[in-house]
């Protein structure tokens, strides 16, 4: 019935409207009214019958009132007067009759039903025809700065999407009856509903739908790899490209902050309980917010002298603008939360002292120790990790000098080694910063690159270049002991192991140097063992991580929970969220039963 | 250099070296502060008493087999520096303390294996040398997996 011409009829799109039997237009134009006009029998008495023209608002006006659930004995062309009942068809929906018009998209004529039920969708194609051109539409791309003004500043690089890509975008969604993007999100975020908000016009509802579960929207619109969570999930995604989910929720982030809807709540029960929480980072702030709306009083320590944590000093202003995180914390003060800076927990004051003030303590101090390969030259000059360089640049402001008093680590050439998000970060900084030629060096394929596909390609369009199956072996240092080359190994993946995964495997004799002024170390991170020290009862795994309750976060010191990457290892701001909340809801109802 | 003459001699040598890696590694585990690695080291021991009972029972049996399957080297620990023991060390450190005893093994059984007198004592260092280069891959996969995460 629909073939590819159906791929232009886009959501909201104006639909020109015909009988099928005379030609003749259903389309009206009233001043700035626009209308379809039909004659209709309802209950053996002929009324007038007007609908919106457009595809996906069902609104519908009579000159007599039509109760939810009737059906209309006929629907007429105003022109010729025939019935438009279709013979063979019923409504895919509710089974109803329904009536058949044309409509023309581009130079095609698309048959189109009308449900003749009251509160069936009135006007509109059946689910199976809606799928169908829904699968049509393509994913919508976010504008975003052209990569050659890009590298010379260190503003955002995607616009984000306007309201109507935002519609055209939201108009993708399927509504599932048993939708699995959910079950993709790590705190549940209601997709469908939101989305459904949005095709409705009420962005500010959506972006309260949203709230409802993730306090960090516009971060985690940014940052989160929805391609491996729910966009991972979304069963448009089967057959087609899945609907931009993360998009959205930063476009009615965007939207409620901009137009300045968010509303303060008002905290009726107050609890005279007090909840400690250590690490301002993405899990801290959700167990904050948590805990301050349920009504308990929360301070929050952080070591460094501005808040957010990795959200702050790890990734670069470029890839998320230090205002939103900014924003972020204050809707969190506003709420009550206090906030403690410079305070590092495990020497200013220790857990135990902690617990003497507080009922619950929270550690959420992500995994902030850098890891280096163990390779000879890694203590030369100029050899860094990634967490020192990008703190140096985002949290210092190194890239402002002299504004600000951190000197800028810069030089022409520059290697970064690792293949995940930080070491984009790296190598996007450092283009940034007037280095000429950035190399990523990375022990595997591409296919294996752990950082998100957006920013591989981000980093690619930027001029970053890639030395894949290669991995350093060593740093040559100047006779002053700066870094002047990395020598290098190619490497090739070896068969599958019991694991399933192909292990880089060293060619012999493939030895290959790069000259560079600046080495950056970005191969993953571990736990920072500052808290350890003065709390050695604190039971951790071999790798140093905190062991907690898998349910209740919970630690082996009671009322100590924690959750993070200083449990897991490096994982998402999501993920650190969603055990933040979990730990919330185990410590409310701990504390509850008190 | 000591001299083998018979199977024994190369089992009950090889044997020795196995519950030498135990006693290393049971005193390491008295010898670090922390519980989590104090629990590794005796894991690595119970692991090297494996290895010592397989050559145990070969030793009763007489029996073994040199497998035609090649065993990866991923020869991380030929480049990665090399490591003290101290009361401190991380698991990262311990792993690069494990795969660089294994990988002297390998080289010692390599080397008798060159010099052995007949084919039989050849083939039984040359097993020898297999057994601890899987010994040492499967610390070498540890260490791509949860060190070099990103890389």
């Amino acid at each position: 019935m629909f073939d590819q011409d159906v791929k232009y009829l886009k959501f909201k799109t104006y639909l020109n409207t015909y009988c099928p039997y005379c030609h003749q237009s259903f389309n009206v134009e009233k001043k700035d009214v626009k209308q379809l006009v039909f004659k209709a029998i309802f209950k053996g008495q002929e009324i007038d019958l007007v609908l919106s023209p457009y595809l996906d608002v069902f609104e519908i006006e009579t000159s007599v009132p039509i109760g939810e659930g009737e059906v209309l004995d006929d629907l007429m062309c105003p022109a010729c007067q025939k019935s438009l009942v279709s013979q063979d068809t019923k409504c895919g929906e509710c089974g109803s009759p329904v009536a058949h018009v044309i409509i023309s998209a581009l130079s095609r004529l698309i048959p189109f039903f009308i449900c003749l039920k009251r509160g069936c969708e009135w006007h509109g194609l059946t689910k199976a025809d809606e799928r169908r051109i829904k699968l049509k539409i393509p994913r919508q791309e976010m504008p975003e700065q052209d990569q050659t003004l890009r590298i010379h500043n260190h503003q955002e690089v995607p616009y984000g999407f306007t309201t109507e890509l935002a519609s055209l975008e939201a108009g993708r969604c399927l509504q599932c009856k048993n939708p699995k993007c959910v079950e993709g999100c790590p705190v549940n975020v209601d997709i469908p509903e939101f989305i459904k908000l949005m095709r409705e016009d009420d962005f500010d509802g959506a972006a309260k739908k949203i709230k409802e579960r993730n306090v960090l929207p516009a971060i985690c619109g940014r940052v989160c790899p929805q391609e491996d969570q729910c966009e991972g999930k979304c069963i448009l995604g089967h057959k087609d490209s899945p609907v931009a989910i993360g998009r959205l929720e930063r476009f009615v982030a965007d939207f409620e902050r901009k137009m300045d809807l968010v509303k303060i709540p008002v905290i009726k029960n107050k609890s005279s309980k007090r909840i400690a929480v250590v690490g301002s980072g993405p899990g801290g702030l959700t167990v904050a917010a948590d805990m301050a709306l349920l009504g308990y009083s929360v301070t929050v320590f952080e070591a460094l002298h501005e808040l957010g944590g990795v959200l702050t000093y790890g990734i670069p202003e470029f890839r998320l603008p230090k205002s939103i995180v900014q924003f972020e914390i204050n809707y969190l003060k506003e709420i009550g939360v206090r906030f403690e800076l410079n305070h590092i927990i495990g020497t200013l004051i220790t857990i135990e002292e902690l617990l003497d003030h507080f009922d619950s303590v929270y550690i959420g101090v992500g995994a902030g120790l850098p890891v280096f390969m163990g390779i000879p030259g890694e203590s030369l000059g100029y050899v860094f990790s990634a967490n020192e360089y990008l703190t140096r640049m985002n949290l210092m402001k190194a890239y402002k000098f002299p504004e600000y008093d951190t000197p800028m680590p810069r030089g022409n050439k520059v290697v970064v080694i690792g293949g995940g998000n930080v070491a984009m970060d790296c190598a996007r900084t450092a283009i940034r910063t007037g280095s000429t030629e950035v190399t990523i060096v990375y022990r595997r394929s591409r296919q294996e690159l752990p950082a998100r596909k957006e920013e591989v390609h981000h980093a690619e369009q930027e001029g970053i270049k890639f030395k894949l199956l290669a991995s350093p072996v060593k740093y040559i240092g100047t006779d002053s002991n700066i870094v002047k080359a990395v020598e290098c190994i190619k490497m090739e993946l070896g068969e599958s192991d019991e694991s399933g995964r192909r292990r880089p495997v060293p060619i012999n004799d493939s030895d290959f140097t790069i000259e560079c002024d600046i080495a950056i170390v970005a191969i993953g991170t571990g736990p920072n063992p500052i808290i350890f020290n003065t709390t050695p009862d604190l039971k951790r795994n071999k790798w140093g991580y905190i062991e907690v309750n898998e349910e209740t976060m919970e630690t082996s010191i009671p009322n100590v929970y924690a959750g993070g990457d200083i449990v897991t290892g490096s994982a998402t701001v999501i993920q650190a969220m969603g055990a933040g909340r979990a730990a919330a809801n185990a410590i409310h109802k701990k504390l509850s039963l008190k | 250099m000591k001299e083998f003459s018979t199977v024994n001699d190369i089992l009950d040598f090889a044997i020795s070296n196995e519950q030498g890696a135990v006693d290393f590694y049971t005193q390491l585990a008295a010898k670090v502060s922390n519980d989590a690695m104090k629990n590794i080291f005796i894991q690595f021991s119970q692991e090297e008493m494996k290895h010592k009972a397989k050559l145990l029972e070969i030793k009763e049996k007489g029996i073994y087999s040199i497998s035609s399957v090649q065993i990866t080297d991923l020869k991380i620990s030929d480049y990665i520096v090399k490591v003290e023991t101290s009361p401190q060390m991380t698991y990262q450190e311990a792993l690069v303390l494990a795969m660089n005893r294994e990988k002297s093994a390998f080289k010692l059984y390599l080397n008798l294996s060159q010099k052995a007198p007949n084919d039989e004592l050849k083939n039984l260092f040359l097993m020898m040398a297999q057994e601890e280069s899987k010994h040492k891959l499967r610390f070498e996969i540890e260490y791509d997996e949860y060190v070099l995460t990103e890389n």
